[in-house]
């Protein structure tokens, strides 16, 4: 356990920053970034995969003291959405694009609010409570706006002054002008912003490319759940697509990985496949 | 009778006989003198607020008449007896002549008034209401008819009418004849209903010439709320919300009502009313508000506290789960000056059979129990409910929507939960039809039949549509809606 602390408080920092373009560093250091290209892949990945799991934090974070996640610059996020994000978790001061309003990205606000972190959700009045709540995302700590008005902009800028995390579905395309000001007030507070939508600037994107829903047949069974096609891409170091199969939802409600016993012969489940087969969830 | 009752009963009256109490004739004319009203209750005012520097609380019967309650002041100001003659002393310094008496309950409260010819004041011991009250004649009850026929029946004084049974009273003499059997009894008739000083609790300032500045309105502000507070303070009352009112010189109003709970320093008061004027008129290019923001012409400023409580402190919770960041509030808070107070919300889960019941959302800073409607609580069977997982989309309002068979006319459903075709298409707010893959339904369910008004009776369906969409829709009345999408 010593070694793995004292590991630690050095390297996430270095990595955390190599990996992301310039324009998104937050900068909460105060030590010189500097790139550490000693770091292999698998070092990265496990010491993300601990960071993530809130197991390993550094030394930084340690000594902030009792707040919520108070300067760490990643927000981790639930175990099944892991794969797909770059570091495991959710970059502060970055911009996350996750398609039209789904229960991703419920998923995806999850797990930083499980950890302490408040989020708001602004612009969406149509947010199903109890599918969020299933899923992980406690009421407690969420603040919701549902009209924005015409000064959408603004209000979003007072909700990441308080919140660390943002879910928006804009009003409207905002021109590029307000879209910059807003990134940099995401980097300014060490915010994520998640866009139901599409956000030209987006760090990560994510979309369901494909899904079938479980347990409904021709006039009987009923919805148990969802096997999503989930895929990502983003910019620098995460340009190379990752794709997962996701229950969003599962039968109970939460979002989990789609285990590879219930997938099909070529690794993926059938889409085509019968109530009776993905009822079994 | 317990003790603390007869201390709670403890009553001071002051009677000025300056002012004459209506006649006898004009009472029987039918021309009651209205109290407090006219001059003379005017007149009275300036004894009435010596009389409530001793306690805040006091009742005016009619203008040269007023009582209160004894058992505070009496503590504070070293006894009965030194309450009485200070009050008797204070209203002799205006200039008026006056009787004081203390007595259990105010009837005999106030005939001690009456006979304290001698100084400063007739005080009846506790418990010795009765014996105070037997010796005196029966008209002092006030009811000439009653008084009238008591003579005659041989009943002169109150403890020999006092001596008859209640229920004879009542039988013999009438709802009028158990009042004053009550009253001879020395119980009170009825419980002495004090009023909260009328006094206004409202701060305001008149700026003029308007002023065109914020910053001068927020400044002015600061000082406004410490006098609010301080007129609250001196009331021992606190205040649940603040209401902050601004009128501009061309008759525009805005006004925000905030959640004080006691809880807003003054500094605290005038940052929100300069929320209210940055949210109420923007600056075009957000981001930049240095002091000097042009606000248009304001006139006047006022603080209104609302729903006034008994200050008895704030009892913040043991484990601090529920607490809200500063960071957060002020995020929060801020917004709702730009949007309005509902504009932010904080989910809470509720139970309900209908997506739409299982959430209630609470304005920030509002509690589950103030608000309109509160929530069901969660957790608690449902019987009929729809099954999980729950749906991630619930439409605040249900959306139109149109479900046909692959004859193409709409499908219905009998009361018998019959339906006249399988769905084959869905239209949703008129859009084009979307084959549907897999569905599953009638759910029937009948709510709250025993209340006419609200009892409906609906079926829900699930349906999965060819473009990947799973929705929760509902016949009500024959019409199809969608409640729900588990997108």
């Amino acid at each position: 356990m010593e070694a793995a602390v004292a590991q630690v408080t050095v390297a996430p920092v270095t990595v955390a920053q190599a990996a992301v373009a310039p324009a998104t560093v937050a900068p909460v250091s105060a030590q010189p970034i500097r790139p550490d290209e000693q770091v292999g892949q698998a070092g990265r990945d496990g010491l993300a995969d601990l960071l993530a799991k809130g197991t390993v934090r550094s030394g930084r974070e340690a000594s902030a003291g009792s707040g919520a996640l108070p300067d760490a610059d990643l927000l981790p996020v639930l175990p099944a959405l892991r794969d797909l994000l770059p570091h495991g978790a959710l970059q502060r001061g970055s911009v996350v694009a996750a398609g039209n309003w789904n229960l991703l990205c419920v998923a995806l606000a999850a797990g930083p609010v499980a950890s302490g972190a408040w989020c708001a959700v602004a612009g969406i009045p149509e947010l199903g409570v109890a599918a969020a709540a299933d899923a992980g995302l406690a009421p407690a700590r969420l603040l919701l706006v549902p009209g924005l008005g015409p000064n959408w902009a603004q209000v979003v800028i007072s909700l990441l002054d308080g919140c660390d995390l943002v879910v928006l579905r804009p009003p409207d395309r905002p021109p590029p002008q307000a879209r910059r000001k807003l990134e940099a007030a995401v980097r300014r507070r060490g915010a994520v912003l998640l866009v139901a939508g599409d956000w030209d600037g987006a760090q990560v994107r994510l979309r369901i490319t494909a899904q079938e829903w479980a347990g409904i047949g021709q006039g009987h069974g009923r919805v148990r759940g969802r096997r999503a096609h989930v895929v990502a891409d983003g910019r620098g170091g995460w340009s190379r697509s990752q794709t997962r199969w996701l229950w969003l939802p599962g039968p109970d409600g939460a979002v989990t990985a789609v285990e590879p016993a219930l997938s099909g012969a070529a690794g993926e489940p059938a889409l085509a496949g019968t109530a009776a087969q993905a009822s079994t969830g | 009778m317990t003790g603390g009752d007869a201390r709670d009963r403890r009553v001071l009256a002051v009677r000025c006989p300056a002012w004459h109490p209506p006649s006898l004739l004009a009472r029987q004319a039918g021309q009651p003198a209205v109290p407090g009203a006219g001059p003379a209750a005017r007149a009275f005012e300036q004894v009435v607020s010596v009389v409530q520097d001793f306690c805040p609380r006091i009742e005016v019967l009619r203008p040269g008449l007023c009582a209160f309650g004894v058992r505070g002041p009496a503590k504070y100001f070293g006894g009965e007896a030194e309450l009485a003659r200070k009050v008797a002393g204070a209203v002799t310094g205006l200039g008026y002549d006056c009787g004081v008496g203390i007595a259990d309950g105010m009837f005999a409260a106030l005939l001690a008034s009456r006979d304290s010819r001698e100084p400063p004041a007739r005080i009846v011991p506790p418990g010795g209401t009765p014996a105070f009250l037997a010796p005196r004649a029966v008209t002092v009850l006030g009811e000439p008819d009653l008084a009238d026929l008591l003579m005659r029946l041989g009943i002169r004084t109150l403890g020999e009418f006092a001596a008859v049974p209640a229920a004879e009273a009542g039988n013999r003499f009438g709802a009028p004849g158990l009042l004053a059997h009550r009253l001879a009894r020395g119980l009170d008739p009825r419980p002495l209903a004090t009023r909260p000083p009328a006094a206004d609790l409202t701060v305001q300032i008149e700026f003029d010439p308007p002023v065109e500045q914020s910053e001068r309105v927020v400044f002015a502000a600061k000082s406004m709320a410490s006098q609010m507070h301080a007129q609250l303070a001196a009331g021992g009352l606190a205040c649940v919300r603040v209401q902050i009112q601004v009128i501009c010189d061309n008759g525009e109003e805005i006004t925000r009502l905030w959640r004080h709970d006691g809880l807003l320093s003054e500094l605290a008061v005038a940052e929100r009313v300069r929320w209210q004027l940055d949210g109420w008129r923007p600056t075009p290019s957000p981001g930049e508000h240095d002091e000097g923001i042009t606000v248009g012409g304001i006139s006047l400023l006022r603080l209104v506290p609302d729903q006034l409580v008994a200050d008895q402190g704030r009892q913040l919770g043991l484990w601090g789960d529920a607490v809200v960041s500063d960071r957060v509030a002020r995020a929060a808070v801020r917004v709702q000056a730009m949007l309005g107070h509902d504009a932010v919300t904080q989910p809470a889960l509720a139970g309900g059979r209908s997506p739409a019941d299982q959430a209630v959302f609470i304005p920030f800073g509002d509690t589950a129990e103030s608000a309109a409607r509160p929530p069901r609580p969660a957790g608690r069977p449902w019987p009929g409910r729809i099954p999980p997982p729950a749906p991630a989309t619930v439409y605040p309002v249900p959306r139109q929507a149109r479900v046909t068979d692959d004859s193409g006319s709409l499908v219905e459903v009998t009361g018998r939960g019959q339906l006249s075709g399988e769905p084959a298409r869905l239209s949703i707010g008129g859009g084009p039809p979307l084959a549907v893959t897999a569905w599953t339904g009638p759910w029937p369910v009948t709510e709250r039949w025993w209340d006419p008004e609200h009892a409906c009776r609906k079926a829900r369906f699930q349906l999965v549509t060819v473009d990947g969409g799973a929705w929760l829709a509902v016949v009500q009345d024959g019409r199809w809606l969608i409640e729900a999408s588990y997108d």
